[in-house]
């Protein structure tokens, strides 16, 4: 009922388009046609039925289905960079996964300090500067409302952390790069409610920075936080309307 | 009914872990009985002051010493030889093989897991004489050859861990690296090995048990009676295993066979040595990345 005949009207400037977008794991092809197109600086979800795709969709956007065997993609996909539309298979993949962020739904911090994880896509890139780290890693764990319960223990283990912490902490490694977009796959539901709460929290707030697409299978989510949401069903984006 | 059989397979496996642990106790306590009054300084350093023996200012004749240095070297060689080749592979197998390809590399690897070690200590064999025609006269079966031959023997132990480790790993701890931005090799190099060094090290602990144990690869290649501590790898060397075989199938009187069981003793002490530092080294890691698994 809530997101059926809804137009879609885009208010932003559009940041990822789609034309016939297929894909298909060996013969079976779980995206059939999708178009559609995502506005910047909001938050999209993209709701549906369990396997029908979503997590897929995601893993296009970022080309992190390539690492799937026998997964094969077909159709266009642009990314607005600099003002222009690019085609996300003409990135070098270091590039666009750096613009295009992606947090899982198990939150997974790596084995080392919280410091290190959340430095690690910056040490990638080859800073070394320890100031420069400092500065970056408390900016984007204040951003994602988690600076004043690890301040005092940036050195611990990344592990010792709870559910709703990891997961935060995922987010700010994440934003560290500040990506053009970030991808989360149902963020909140390995995380109890008020550990959800926090996590919806600072996806508004992240908004105004990025492009925010989150698969949920929670309605209620979606009504509070996104600017938009999309059904996913047999393989095709069925409806695309602004969320009230 | 099946109240009743699922009693029958808990006495089974109880009684099936009896047994097993009584032929342990049985086979350990039968070693050191016989062993025991074997073991004295006298029988590692013979003749030859302790001091001087360790510091290899005189050579031990008539003691196990050059055995024991040639064990653990012959260990520690082969498994330095054996790390990266059988990481490596086993990282090739888990993340870059070609699936069509991988159940062909399964099977090779599999062949060679259960190839006996007398054919591993034959090609070794082989080996050495083909260099001797062909590269120089001065190269016969030696240290080098028997800690090759030996990697052969336990890279699958190294390969197969390290590839289930990495396989076995969730598809989302696989891809974190490369979501942010991590080439393939960064993200090896930084997540997937520091998460999988602790299973990688229970392969190499499987390793260490099966070079320190193995007679007939060495046979062949390199080790003889009375070499002493090995110069260079080109040099022949002794080692334990050997001993052992040499001593209980030839020996002249009761006091060199028991001469034998204290050598069982010593080769299942280095061993234990070796496990327990390996042990500590997995834990530290594991305690370092806490892994969640």
């Amino acid at each position: 009922m809530p997101y059926t005949n809804r137009k879609f009207t885009p208010m932003k400037e559009t940041k990822i388009k789609i034309e016939g977008l297929n894909c298909y794991y060996q013969r079976k092809m779980v995206l059939k046609g999708c178009q559609g197109v995502f506005e910047e600086n909001a938050i999209t979800t993209i709701i549906g039925p369990s396997g029908v795709g979503k997590t897929t969709f995601l893993m296009v956007l970022n080309r992190l289905y390539e690492l799937i065997p026998n997964c094969r993609v077909a159709g266009k996909v642009e990314i607005r960079l600099n003002s222009r539309y690019v085609d996300i298979h003409s990135l070098p993949l270091a590039t666009l996964r750096k613009k295009v962020g992606m947090v899982f739904q198990v939150p997974n911090p790596l084995p080392m300090s919280i410091f290190k994880n959340v430095a690690f896509p910056l040490r990638l890139s080859g800073v070394k500067d320890r100031k420069y780290l400092e500065e970056k890693v408390k900016e984007v764990l204040k951003d994602a409302i988690l600076w004043d319960e690890v301040k005092d223990r940036l050195e611990d283990s990344a592990l010792k952390l709870s559910g709703g912490q990891q997961q935060r902490l995922c987010i700010a490694r994440a934003m560290i790069t500040q990506p053009d977009v970030l991808l989360l796959d149902e963020p909140t539901s390995s995380l109890d409610r008020e550990a959800g709460l926090k996590i919806e929290e600072l996806l508004a707030g992240l908004k105004e920075r990025c492009t925010l697409i989150i698969v949920s299978h929670y309605a209620d989510l979606t009504r509070r936080i996104s600017d938009s949401v999309v059904t996913l069903k047999d393989g095709r984006f069925q409806e695309h309307g602004n969320s009230p | 009914m099946n109240r009743l059989t699922e009693y029958g397979v808990i006495i089974f496996a109880w009684i099936t872990g009896i047994i097993l642990i009584g032929a342990i106790g049985v086979l350990l306590s039968f070693l050191l009985y016989k062993g025991i009054p074997a073991l004295n300084l006298s029988m590692i350093f013979g003749e030859t002051g302790t001091l001087d023996a360790l510091l290899l200012r005189k050579t031990v004749v008539d003691g196990l010493f050059p055995a024991i240095a040639g064990t653990i070297l012959l260990i520690i060689t082969s498994i330095i030889w054996a790390i990266p080749v059988g990481v490596a592979s086993g990282i090739y197998l888990a993340e870059y093989c070609n699936v069509s390809w991988k159940p062909l590399f399964n099977f090779l690897l599999d062949v060679l897991a259960g190839i006996p070690s007398i054919l591993v200590g034959l090609f070794g064999f082989a080996i050495s004489i083909f260099l001797h025609r062909h590269l120089s006269e001065h190269i016969y079966p030696c240290f080098l050859i028997s800690s090759l031959a030996l990697a052969c023997l336990v890279l699958p132990y190294i390969i197969r861990t390290t590839e289930q480790s990495l396989g076995n790993l969730p598809f989302s701890v696989k891809t974190t690296g490369l979501a942010l931005g991590a080439s393939r090799l960064q993200n090896i190099l930084f997540i997937l090995i520091p998460y999988n060094l602790s299973s990688i090290i229970s392969g190499i602990i499987l390793a260490i048990g099966r070079c320190a144990e193995d007679t007939a690869v060495i046979m062949l290649t390199g080790v003889v009676a009375m070499a002493g501590i090995p110069t260079s790898v080109l040099s022949q060397y002794e080692a334990i295993p050997f001993y052992i075989f040499y001593i209980s199938s030839d020996y002249n009187s009761q006091e060199e066979l028991i001469k034998g069981f204290g050598a069982s003793i010593i080769l299942l002490g280095i061993c234990v040595f070796l496990f327990t530092l390996s042990n500590i080294l997995k834990k530290k890691v594991a305690i370092r990345f806490a892994i969640h698994k």
